[in-house]
């Protein structure tokens, strides 16, 4: 949601004119907001997309939804982490205990009941989900690729060792020894694929401890956001995503060494922290 | 004694009251009023909860603050320790999470809720989806069910409620569902919803899993109720008003939400109520 979403990498995918994406995660925001907004997506199996209490709907997301545009193909957070372990064991299925009785059997045809061959109870199976690319942005690598997420890795890990192909940008790039120092790694190279350097990479969600959520250029987006998608184009994705050609001029459009400044001031005290989310009225 | 609260105070510790002792409870993301709720309960009601951050996968975090967004490292500050989100879902799996609080769009009078979509067979409005809410309404083994914007006002002469006869789409599960299937039935380890704290007060559910109105607040009655309900809800022999909170639970809530983040939740108009002790005031 707020916090180190891969948005360095998503911009240049939609530089790219990447589109026809089918999205899957757990609880997310921006991220796939922005993907929608630049019409990358055509369907969704996230388990939540939106701003919270604080903005509420994404906007982006739900005019896709709603013009037919993304196929709605929910799920939620226990079942995608059953499908990706099915993947990750090599399994052709994994039993979970919820989901039936509930409207997601509906959008989702490939989830059976079966009966338990122990107990004859009927019981729901999901099957292997192995993405074609999971995108990651991390705190550390090192030159070797190995990757370190500091906080909670929420679904990453299990993203990385299900997924085709693992692109990973970072905050930094270190020594392996300094990798070590710091805590090690928990995400092996191997499952790694690429690798790049980008500061604020997460901008405008948080990438702690270097930066908190821009809550300021949050709104900025929602303002866009909320007056249709091609005041949306206009207003953002030209400023902020086509018209910048690398991640260095996307760092200079959103105000440079001071934003950066301004987001890292969180660790000076609580006070200092509490008031980047003060809000501007 | 003159002790007044905000409504978003008075739901904080009505949330609060419903949580046991010695369980483990998570509180999931955009919800704070719950979140601040299992922080109260656990300094003043329910000591040994193990309270589970919603996002951090945190256990027992102290927060300093609270932020516009669940999954801020001020959320994670001073956690004993941290599950994985495989772990804590498995817990809930295996009957081991004690509660959880559920919202949604709609809450329908069997406690189903809707956080997918509008709309039955065609999409009328997307809605943001349940991240775990469908996993965890089978299994939890207690579930608290809230909102804080029952009341629906009419938008052109037509209103859309929140406390609906049936939910346009089944994200997490109640008592039974359009097709008359009960968690029994589908052999579910969790009980279910047993109450709904919303802004106009507490209700509970019969033993057929009906709704059923327990509770109201200083400023609400039963026509204001019957009014933002689609259907109308049972009543118990004797609905009371429910008491406010402790000085002791206000100045846990202030102190712990001085940028009041909970009022978010809360409809425009109910964010500068206050709310005065009524006399003969019962626990809830």
């Amino acid at each position: 949601m707020s916090s180190r979403e891969p948005m360095a990498l998503i911009r240049s995918i939609i530089r790219n004119r990447v589109n026809g994406l089918t999205v899957v995660g757990s609880a997310h925001g921006i991220d796939i907001d922005l993907l929608c907004g630049a019409n990358a997506v055509s369907a969704s199996q996230e388990s939540y997309v939106g701003f919270e209490q604080d903005f509420g709907m994404a906007q982006n997301y739900r005019r896709g939804c709603e013009s037919g545009e993304i196929e709605i193909q929910d799920n939620c957070c226990y079942t995608l982490v059953q499908q990706l372990r099915a993947s990750i064991q090599g399994l052709p299925f994994m039993p979970i205990q919820s989901v039936r009785g509930t409207d997601f059997k509906k959008n989702h045809p490939s989830y059976k009941t079966i009966q338990s061959p122990y107990s004859g109870e009927d019981i729901l199976v999901v099957p292997p989900l192995t993405p074609d690319v999971a995108i990651i942005h991390a705190q550390y690598a090192d030159v070797h690729g190995n990757l370190r997420i500091e906080g909670p890795p929420v679904v990453d890990l299990l993203f990385a060792q299900a997924s085709r192909t693992v692109l990973a940008t970072v905050e930094k790039i270190v020594a392996n020894e300094e990798l070590k120092r710091l805590g090690g790694a928990n995400i092996p190279y191997f499952y790694v694929s690429y690798i790049a350097e980008a500061p604020m990479g997460a901008h405008p969600t948080a990438c702690y401890p270097f930066y908190a959520y821009d809550r300021e250029h949050t709104e900025l987006y929602m303002s866009a956001a909320k007056e249709g998608s091609t005041a949306f184009q206009k207003k953002y994705l030209k400023d902020f995503v086509y018209e910048c050609e690398s991640h260095e001029e996307y760092l200079h459009r959103i105000g440079g060494e001071d934003t950066r400044v301004r987001l890292s001031s969180w660790k000076e005290s609580t006070d200092a922290w509490m008031e980047l989310y003060k809000e501007s009225t | 004694m003159g002790k007044n609260c905000t409504l978003g105070e008075l739901l904080i510790d009505q949330l609060a009251r419903t949580v046991e002792d010695d369980t483990l409870v998570f509180h999931g993301f955009g919800s704070p009023l719950v979140q601040i709720a299992l922080h109260v309960a656990k300094r003043v009601y329910t000591p040994n909860l193990v309270l589970v951050a919603g996002a951090t996968y945190g256990v027992n975090p102290d927060p300093p603050f609270i932020a516009p967004t669940t999954n801020d490292w001020v959320h994670d500050r001073n956690s004993e320790c941290h599950l994985s989100i495989g772990e804590l879902f498995d817990l809930s799996a295996s009957g081991r999470l004690g509660r959880m609080f559920l919202s949604g769009l709609q809450i329908d009078r069997w406690g189903n809720t809707n956080v997918t979509q509008l709309g039955r067979k065609t999409l009328k409005l997307k809605l943001p989806g349940g991240g775990g809410a469908c996993n965890l309404s089978c299994n939890a083994k207690n579930i608290t069910l809230w909102t804080a914007a029952h009341r629906s006002e009419p938008v052109k002469g037509k209103r859309r409620y929140r406390i609906v006869s049936q939910c346009d789409y089944v994200t997490g599960f109640g008592h039974k569902n359009a097709d008359g299937i009960t968690r029994r039935q589908l052999g579910y380890l969790g009980n279910g919803p047993q109450c709904l704290v919303t802004d106009l007060g507490v209700f509970d559910f019969d033993q057929d899993g009906h709704l059923q109105l327990n509770a109201l607040y200083p400023h609400t009655t039963v026509d204001d109720v019957l009014e933002n309900t689609e259907f109308e809800p049972r009543m118990k022999k004797e609905v009371k008003t429910v008491s406010l909170p402790s000085l002791e639970v206000l100045s846990i809530i202030r102190k712990l939400d001085p940028l009041r983040i909970h009022e978010k939740e809360l409809l425009p108009g109910d964010r500068s109520l206050t709310l005065e002790e009524p006399n003969n005031a019962a626990i809830c």
